[in-house]
């Protein structure tokens, strides 16, 4: 039986070659995941091993990762988290240590580098930091020029190629507080590919006076003394920890002796846990594509079998057993997904060079190592033929069911009806819809107890989201036969009546068998439906902006920089620019925060144990007067501030459980004086505002208090005029005072809508581009089943060229009806899409989608992008179908 | 030919066609040559492998003649272009198929008019009215091919090769699916059609009963035409297939034989 099967495979190859295709498409996806991720995991651990190379380093023994992100500006050299500082004074203390060579504080922050044309180099995701050169560090190669004296600085080589600078070039770098004239001194090299990341190299006193004002650094590096240290190779792990612990030993409360090696797996760690997301937010997709590619299979193998019926029904009368047939059939798609992934195996490590090679080409190095495991070139093989053999169970069902008297008759098994999938897509349909209203009302109310059932408001809104749009997805998917006729017939009139006969021919064809016209489509619905939900949260996210910036933004002007953090000599010339009124400007740190005591029951006690680290925002008391006005869901905002209370976002109220009269201690009472110490500080109000995405936010005395000024950063600055003067003018003379600094802008209203506009659309063309791949799988999937339907058709297309149908017009008709499958899907797919986008708003309000909007012209678009999605499918189908000679058509079996 | 009095509507000279090359290369026509009259229905009857489907394929322009010349309505259509030979088909020739013959997709109405609509002539009501009532199924225009009888079916098939007026009307073994009742009433309809609508068909048939509807039959054997009978019987013609059977060479008479035999069970 399975030479059978094998041997129908061989005897047709054209017909399973999509089928292949898809699975290799998919599995390409995956394995190109997999190595993508390898590099960039061999890229980082390059950089982490040739980085941190000391063999011990001293650093706050408290972590204060807050929740976002921006709190903190990167630094490769503290990629395990933000942590509390520690005294640059400890180099001493710890020079003493028996063992130690030398102790030396590391000092970096952000910078801005200003290239060879005057502009700001301006990086996206990689940091552009500037760091204290130590010239004995091993890890740092000099290869051009001198190390940097006061006013110089070294550049490392692809930053330097970058920036068009090299040694004896005369630059300006915008460090901390101000734009400062350097002299480029020398080029080095690191050891690893810099990944797109800016390093500049400052002499250490300039590092200390702009990164370590008080003294506090983020971490010391501790070389050992002996054999062991130098270049003589860093010493062992026991050596390591030897040191480590005499290190400790002398060190004060609030600071920790780690060894190099610690510190490596702590940042590998981490690299590894974001890497981790970026894998399976691709995985995501890799499996979209995958599921769709099961759909041309499942496809392939329905028509397969319904054009063998008499094949294998004579199998059956030979004695072959129902489950022999269903084997058999199984094999072949055991076969389809094996040579298909071995296919995607290869087409994914392909992938992954074209993507480095791209990447090269953009001044972006990576590490050379993308090597695919065993394992995972396992996993491949066995997910292609997994998908295949899954796709073709029920088909194969189908032919194991085959009487064997079907060998004897001459007629096609009619269709079988679509009564069941009607109803199955309306109760899936139905549970997906009330999921999705579920989810919209759990996620939208401030109520404890939405529905007054307790099993149900204690589902996650998320949750119930996903399962919702899934489940309506699917029922869509399961009904789609059911309407395919109705909504082709209607879909189909304007050509009927215009290209006839040709447009009555190909809704015939595409409404004649309405499950497989449904599959077809099916495919391309799910991925229209992924893209028409994505275009409806970009265009619900960029209107939820404009009115939120609308309602919230009190002041005329606001400055904001590239790098998210504003210089502050920027800040200075801001509030000394003629006609700037108040300016608020938003310091950002991190803080541990914790209940003290909880609702003002007079619970007062030590902070329990999880106390967390938490973004905290220093704003002038009277910041909600001038500078925003964002909704107060309890208390006053105003007020609050000035009382030196403590307002709460809502994500963070409802995430850390804290409610209005709760006392929260901010701070950190280990610390050192000099890094401010605690203060209890009670929640005045609550607010939801989407401009500010943080979690506490306190006035500046305040956040003085409990944030060590060495970890703050001036987010952004709100301006508003003095009377007499107007905002074009104050416009004027803000963008003269900030122009040194290069990467800071000044931005009204209606600009800083639009550049948060901007960055949902920089991630809508990532999601596109990701989601193109399902589309082209689809498309595919067109091709598939319009090739086969003319395979099987041959005969009735030789009557139709005997009764004298001209090429062209045969062309037409394939065509017409690949435009009306592509179209129905899309059609499905959008309103799929739609419908699941109205339930957003409700679920994703913290996420700054408050407004529904549906982006109508991109609807348009998209059914235009269907019309040729549809004609490209066609050509080739339509190609071979006109090359049929007619009298072979005719006559065939 | 002895039907010179009346126009030839499509005759062959001197038609030959072989299949394949070298050693392996089969004659299928060896020199053919024929004419089919205006107003006639022709029957050609022979053997498997007599070469009398490829000699309607290359007369119908569905097949191209190795040599000689195909002549319809007065046009050589043995050297045409493909585009031409579908223009062709569309305005000067019909056809009726074994089985499988109608569109499953459009009903009755619209299969009988497809070859007006892809040539976009409008339908000459009148003669639509006329074709359609002589299959006698005007009642079942709107039902769709698999809602009619094979019968039905290959009335309309009948029909649909009548409504353009064409030259001539080929049907390859028009009875070949059909009960003998089914065939006798499809049979009726085209002796009809070329008596009362002054139609010109040729049939393929294996079948003496079908044969002996037409006004002459030809007989073929190897790929050359080896007897004629006119208005004949059935009786007639089962005597000279057993003839022509006899005298051809080969492996000609069995199949005949079982054929007939079956037939005329």
């Amino acid at each position: 039986m399975i030479r059978v099967a094998l041997r129908g495979v061989r005897a047709h190859p054209v017909r399973f070659v999509l089928s292949v295709l898809a699975v290799t498409l998919g599995v390409a996806f995956v394995v190109g995941t997999f190595a993508f991720r390898t590099m960039l995991s061999s890229t980082f651990d390059d950089i982490i091993a040739t980085t941190v190379v000391a063999d011990v380093y001293v650093r706050g023994a408290e972590e204060v990762s807050g929740d976002s992100t921006e709190a903190a500006a990167g630094d490769v050299q503290n990629l395990g988290g933000t942590r509390t500082p520690v005294s640059a004074d400890l180099v001493e203390t710890i020079e003493q240590v028996d063992g130690v060579d030398r102790a030396v504080p590391d000092v970096s922050g952000p910078a801005v580098l200003v290239d060879a044309d005057g502009e700001a180099v301006v990086t996206t995701g990689p940091p552009s930091i500037a760091f204290g050169i130590d010239p004995q560090d091993p890890s740092l190669v000099l290869t051009d020029g001198a190390w940097p004296d006061a006013g110089e600085i070294v550049l490392e080589s692809s930053a330097a190629r970058t920036a068009g600078l090299a040694a004896g070039d005369e630059t300006t770098l915008v460090l901390g507080d101000e734009p400062r004239p350097v002299t480029v001194s020398g080029v080095f090299a690191i050891e690893a590919a810099a990944a797109g990341a800016i390093l500049v190299g400052l002499d250490d006193a300039t590092a200390r006076e702009v990164y370590a004002p008080d003294g506090e650094v983020a971490q010391i590096a501790v070389w050992a003394s002996g054999p062991a240290a130098g270049d003589a190779g860093p010493p062992g792990a026991a050596d390591e920890e030897d040191i480590a612990d005499r290190v400790g030993a002398d060190l004060p409360d609030g600071a920790e002796a780690v060894t190099g090696q610690q510190a490596r797996d702590e940042a590998s760690e981490s690299i590894e846990q974001v890497l981790g997301f970026v894998q399976t937010f691709l995985l995501i997709f890799a499996a979209i594509a995958l599921f769709v590619g099961a759909f041309i299979i499942a496809n392939t193998f329905q028509m397969s079998v319904r054009e063998r019926l008499r094949e294998l029904a004579l199998l059956r009368a030979l004695g072959a057993s129902p489950g022999q047939v269903f084997t058999s059939v199984l094999a072949q798609a055991f076969l389809v997904g094996l040579v298909g992934g071995g296919l995607g195996v290869l087409a994914g490590a392909g992938l992954v060079r074209v993507i480095r090679w791209g990447l090269a080409l953009a001044d972006l190095e990576f590490a050379g190592r993308a090597p695919l495991g065993g394992g995972q070139v396992a996993l491949a093989l066995v997910l292609g033929a997994a998908v295949s053999v899954l796709a073709a169970v029920l088909p194969a069902r189908r032919a194991a069911a085959i009487p064997p008297v079907q060998a004897m008759r001459d007629d096609v098994a009619p269709e079988r009806g679509t009564r069941t999938r009607a109803v199955g897509g309306i109760v899936v349909v139905a549970a997906g819809a009330g999921a999705l209203w579920l989810a919209s009302l759990l996620g939208s109310s401030v109520s404890e107890s939405p529905t007054g059932w307790t099993w149900a408001d204690d589902l996650s809104p998320r949750v119930l989201l996903g399962v919702g749009a899934g489940l309506v997805l699917v029922g869509v998917l399961v009904g789609s036969p059911a309407v395919a006729r109705p909504v082709l017939t209607v879909l189909s009139l304007p050509l009927v009546v215009a290209l006839r006969p040709l447009g009555r021919l190909a809704q015939g064809n595409v409404t004649r068998s309405p499950r497989r016209t449904a599959s077809t489509a099916g495919a391309l619905l799910i991925g229209m439906a992924l893209v028409s939900v994505t275009g409806v949260i970009a265009a619900s996210t960029q209107a939820s902006v404009r009115s939120i910036i609308d309602t919230e933004v009190r002041a005329d002007l606001v400055v904001d920089s590239a790098t998210r953090t504003v210089p502050d000599g920027a800040v200075d010339a801001v509030r000394d620019a003629p006609g700037a009124g108040t300016v608020d400007a938003v310091r950002l740190g991190v803080a541990p925060a914790a209940v003290v005591d909880a609702g003002g029951t007079g619970t007062a006690g030590e902070p329990d144990a999880g106390s967390d680290g938490t973004d905290v925002a220093g704003v002038p008391a009277a910041f909600f007067d001038t500078a925003l006005e964002p909704v107060a869901l309890e208390g006053d905002p105003t007020s609050t501030l000035e009382a030196g209370d403590v307002v709460v976002h809502r994500r963070t109220a409802r995430e850390r459980g804290w409610e209005v009269g709760d006392t929260l201690r901010l701070g950190s009472a280990d610390s050192s004086e000099a890094d401010g110490g605690t203060v209890d500080a009670t929640v005045g109000a609550i607010i939801d505002s989407q401009l500010v995405g943080t979690g506490v936010l306190v006035r500046d005395e305040v956040f003085d208090d409990v944030v060590p000024a060495s970890q703050t950063s001036t987010r952004i600055v709100y301006v508003t005029v003095t009377p007499g003067t107007t905002v074009a003018d104050l416009r004027v003379s803000l963008t003269d005072a900030v122009e040194p600094y290069l990467v800071v802008t000044v931005l009204d209203r209606e600009e800083t809508a639009s550049a948060y506009a901007d960055q949902v659309d920089q991630v809508l063309v990532i999601l596109y581009a990701l989601l193109a791949l399902s589309i082209v799988i689809a498309l595919l999937g067109i091709v598939n089943t319009l090739a086969l339907s003319v395979i099987e058709r041959t005969r009735e297309i030789g009557l139709l060229r005997a009764v004298g149908l001209g090429r062209l017009q045969l062309a037409g008709i394939i065509a017409v009806e690949s435009v009306l499958t592509a179209v129905y899907g899309t059609v499905l797919g959008v309103a799929t899409g739609i419908g699941i986008g109205a339930a957003l708003p409700g679920v994703l309000a913290d996420e700054g989608l408050s407004t529904l909007a549906v982006p109508w012209e991109q609807v348009l678009a998209i059914l235009g992008v269907a019309v040729v999605i549809g004609l490209v499918a066609s050509v080739w189908p339509a190609i071979r179908a006109s090359r049929l000679p007619v009298l072979e058509a005719v006559t065939v079996d | 030919m002895a039907m010179g009095d009346l126009e030839a509507r499509a005759s062959a000279r001197d038609l030959v066609k072989v299949y394949g090359s070298g050693p392996t290369a089969v004659r299928a026509l060896d020199g053919v040559d024929v004419d089919f009259a205006r107003g006639g229905l022709t029957a050609i009857m022979g053997p498997s492998g007599s070469g009398k489907s490829t000699l309607m394929h290359c007369m119908a322009g569905l097949d191209s003649p190795t040599s000689g010349t195909v002549v319809v309505d007065g046009v050589d259509i043995s050297r045409m272009s493909q585009r031409r030979l579908t223009a062709l088909r569309r305005t000067h020739i019909g056809f009726v198929f074994q089985s499988y013959n109608l569109v499953p997709t459009l009903t009755a109405a619209e299969n009988i008019t497809l070859p007006l609509d892809i040539s976009r002539t409008r339908v000459d009501r009148a003669w639509y009215d006329e074709v359609t009532a002589a299959v006698g199924l005007r009642d079942r225009l709107h039902h769709r091919p698999s809602e009619l009888s094979g019968g039905q079916q290959q009335r309309v098939a009948c029909a649909r090769a009548l409504v353009s007026r064409p030259s001539i009307v080929f049907a390859d073994e028009p009875t070949g699916n059909l009960d003998s009742r089914s065939a006798g009433e499809v049979l009726a309809f085209l002796r009809r059609s070329v008596d009362e609508l002054g139609q010109t068909v040729v049939m393929v048939t294996h079948d003496p009963r079908a044969a002996s509807y037409a006004h002459r039959v030809v007989f073929l054997a190897d790929g050359r035409i080896v007897g004629e009978l006119r208005d004949p019987t059935q009786q007639e013609i089962l005597e000279t297939l057993a003839g022509s059977a006899g005298g051809a060479a080969g492996d000609g008479p069995a199949d005949v034989d079982v054929d007939v035999a079956e037939r005329t069970a």
